[in-house]
């Protein structure tokens, strides 16, 4: 049973968050522990399970990059699971990450804040960028399942997003120095 | 009880068990319950007060005090009488929080905060709210004149496993079924929206005593979702305290203060402050020493304390994906809400006046008491429901002290994640899993939960070992953990006790020790209730006794008050529970033919046109 199934969707990126929203709760009244008999204990093992099940998809799909990693690891690609990354990831895409990095990690050493800020602010929109991207491939998988092209498009750009992400909760923790 | 007798009367529906809500505070603790629909405090302490200030002194005697009367012991045993231990809930001894201003002498040697102080052992921080926490179920059986076995209590939403264990540990060491830990700020939420029928998104400012919270939740037709939470675990009114308190003591040039000292200038420091709430300036007395205080100083000393809930606020919103602006209103909890400069910081950070209708000092102990009704109270479950979240991000250690985050933070709770973990060496038959919680990314910024063995794994080549390990959260935000060797399919359970907790053990030792007292406890607390029972009784009888005295028989009247006498004596000089208990039951017999008189009195009033209300 996949995410999707649980809310009784289609595998597709494009949702409806409102309609998300409505569907977990929908659920989750039906499901939840607290409206199991509490002395129940089956009932009650069931009601945690199904709400464990609802909550985990709900956190995926909730979240556009998490939901787009999930629709990859669907197609084949389990970015999110150690040693699931593509080994062939183009040189200039690794060399982008470094730079950054690099000029973060400066940035801190000097306590260069506003500096820290600009490039959060460059990498967000990069990242913006590759989840486009990587949406727009997914979105073609999603018409002609078989697009091993596609897919591999899709696992580097939400590589990049992943660095990105990474990147971003560094500047984040830098931010929060700053405070 | 038979059926007919006076106690009917008095009573129709003499509930059988209730159910409560506990707001364990820092400062103060309050019981709170759902009566006729309504959610009310309770009278928690000596003189009717709902508040209990979470104090507790211990007797060289042996003896335990708490609340008011503790209160007032600790200027003369400020190291036997223990304040604010809920902010060494799941701490160690080595927490920057144990080292901080404060009398107290610790016990060393073992992984949790253990207090020296008289009367025998050394207590930790959940043997102390334990204390508390039987002192409230006591006064809440004391009003229901029923047993109180099953309570909600309220834990700062951004405690982590071991705080919250270790909460739920005092439950049961005070005899209480814990049926949920409740955020703080969700149950201020529930009382609010309860009471107002509310929808829309809320920010829920909690600064107590001790700890702050910050949560944004979405309320739309009865279902209560948190989005996210946020907090300091050690921020609150105390450090306030503390604060002036360190001025006091710089002014007053005493360098190496006594514990009595410490103690008595934070008490006159917490007076000048909660006094400042409401004055421009106040003159503090402390011996020979006079200084004046104003507002406008406390505000300057206290600013960067205040400060420091900004960003956590901040990040809540963002979290939750939000600008202040898309907020419907902000509550506030706590009694430090009642300080100005929060409240002016707060209606400046979300750009709106917030709300406060509901004393900030019992909202999070009515919520509790609504969610309490509603977990057993059937009729009710319908209601309401409550989607609570993780407060801080679950992880595991890897190489080079690295965590790999699990279950992010604000993720919705019952939740669950698996990890897969590989043998590196061949024939490994066992692996070190580290747990922590929190936001870092080395292991050593974050919150050490639990380290433990995975053994009895086959012997295989490495890489060959393949062990899945799965971490469920349950809706109390409390981590279980179990692992499962894939290829041959052999599974362990394994308990993961916090690190600074208590283990199972150290618990059954504790409530064996409490059950020694126990017996004489019961019978202590039966022979009270007994007693208000038969002043009730008594007071009932005498007024059936007045308003429908024309309906005895001959010969009825004068056993009758004759029995009313005797009970009436009986109240005073009995010492069993059980010698009163048969004497209401004696009365209640002798009066059954009266009563059924009164009552068909009653009725044939009620239906011709009279209320029964009148009697």
């Amino acid at each position: 049973m996949t995410h999707f199934d649980v809310f009784g969707l289609p595998p597709r990126y494009t949702l409806d968050a409102a309609d998300l929203e409505k569907r977990h709760r929908a659920l989750a009244l039906e499901w939840h522990p607290d409206r199991a008999a509490p002395s129940d204990a089956r009932a009650h093992r069931v009601a945690v399970e199904r709400t464990t099940a609802l909550n985990d998809a709900y956190r995926v799909l909730k979240d556009p990059i998490r939901r787009a990693f999930y629709l990859l690891a669907l197609a084949g690609v389990d970015l999110d699971h150690a040693g699931g990354g593509p080994r062939d990831l183009p040189i200039e895409m690794l060399e982008e990450v470094l730079e950054l990095r690099e000029a973060l990690a400066e940035a801190k050493t000097a306590k260069d804040f506003p500096r820290a800020r600009e490039l959060a602010a460059r990498v967000e929109a990069e990242r913006t960028g590759a989840l486009a991207a990587a949406v727009l491939c997914l979105e073609l998988v999603e018409t002609s399942p078989a697009n091993p092209v596609a897919v591999k498009k899709a696992s580097h750009q939400l590589s990049r997003v992943r660095y990105f992400t990474r990147f971003l909760e560094e500047a984040d923790a830098l931010e929060e120095e700053a405070l | 009880m038979a059926a007919g007798g006076l106690m009917q009367i008095h009573d129709p529906q003499k509930p059988r068990g209730f159910a409560v809500g506990i707001d364990l505070g820092t400062t103060h603790s309050l019981v709170a319950a759902v009566i006729e629909g309504k959610p009310r405090c309770l009278p928690a302490d000596v003189g009717g007060s709902v508040l209990l200030p979470s104090v507790v002194h211990y007797q060289a005697a042996g003896g335990v005090v708490v609340g008011k009367n503790a209160q007032a012991l600790a200027a003369d045993f400020p190291g036997d009488t223990l304040k604010s231990v809920k902010r060494f809930m799941g701490k160690g001894p080595d927490d920057p929080e144990t080292k901080r201003l404060g009398a107290y002498r610790f016990v060393g040697g073992k992984p949790v905060v253990r207090f020296d102080v008289a009367g025998g052992q050394p207590v930790t921080p959940v043997e102390v709210s334990g204390e508390i926490l039987r002192t409230l179920k006591r006064r809440a059986e004391g009003h229901f004149m029923a047993k109180v076995e099953q309570a909600v209590i309220t834990v700062p939403a951004y405690f982590d496993d071991a705080q919250r264990q270790a909460t739920k540990d005092a439950g049961r060491l005070a005899g209480l079924e814990v049926l949920r830990l409740l955020n703080e700020p969700t149950a201020a939420a529930l009382a609010y929206g309860l009471d107002k029928g509310s929808q829309g998104l809320f920010a829920v400012y909690d600064l107590g005593g001790g700890t702050f919270d910050v949560s944004i939740l979405k309320l739309v037709e009865g279902v209560f979702e948190v989005k996210s939470t946020g907090g300091d675990t050690a921020l609150g009114g105390d450090d306030f305290d503390r604060v002036l308190a360190e001025k006091f003591l710089a002014a007053m040039k005493l360098e190496a203060p006594t514990p009595s000292q410490v103690v008595q200038v934070l008490a006159v420091a917490r007076a000048a402050k909660e006094r400042l709430s409401v004055a421009d300036r106040v003159e503090v007395g402390l011996d020979d020493h006079r200084q004046v205080v104003t507002r406008a100083e406390l505000e300057e000393w206290i600013r960067p304390l205040v400060q420091k809930t900004g960003p956590a606020c901040r990040r809540a919103l963002k979290d939750a994906g939000l600008k202040p602006s898309d907020l419907d209103g902000v509550v506030l909890v706590g009694g430090s809400t009642r300080v100005p400069a929060v409240r002016r910081f707060v209606a400046e950070l979300f750009g709106r006046e917030p709300l406060a209708d509901i004393d900030p000092d019992q909202v999070v102990a009515l919520g509790a008491a609504i969610q309490a009704d509603l977990l057993t109270n059937s009729a009710r479950a319908d209601e309401v429901l409550l989607l609570d979240v993780l407060p801080l991000s679950l992880g595991l250690e890897t190489m080079g002290g690295v965590v790999e985050r699990l279950i992010p933070r604000n993720s919705t709770v019952p939740t669950a994640a698996a990890q897969l973990f590989t043998t590196f060496q061949d024939g490994q038959n066992a692996m070190d899993v580290h747990v922590v919680q929190g936001e870092r990314e080395l292991v050593a910024d974050c919150r050490s939960l639990a380290r433990f063995r995975l053994s009895g794994i086959p012997a295989l080549s490495a890489g060959m070992g393949r062990v899945e390990v799965r971490f469920q959260v349950d809706a109390d935000g409390i981590l279980a953990v179990s692992a499962k060797e894939l290829s041959t399919g052999v599974s362990q359970e394994i308990t993961v006790k916090p690190s600074h907790g208590l283990t199972d053990a150290e618990i059954e030792q504790m409530l064996l020790d409490s059950i020694e007292h126990a017996e004489e406890d019961v019978r202590a607390r039966f022979l009270r209730e007994q007693q208000v029972e038969a002043g009730r009784v008594l007071a009932d009888a005498r007024k059936q006794l007045a308003q429908n005295g024309d309906l005895f028989e001959p010969g009825e009247r004068a056993p009758f008050e004759a029995a009313l006498a005797e009970l009436e004596a009986l109240v005073r000089t009995a010492t069993d529970f059980q010698v009163l208990e048969t004497a209401l039951r004696a009365l209640d017999a002798q009066s059954r033919p009266f009563v059924e008189r009164v009552m068909n009195r009653a009725i044939a009033d009620a239906v011709s046109g009279h209320s029964v209300e009148e009697y």
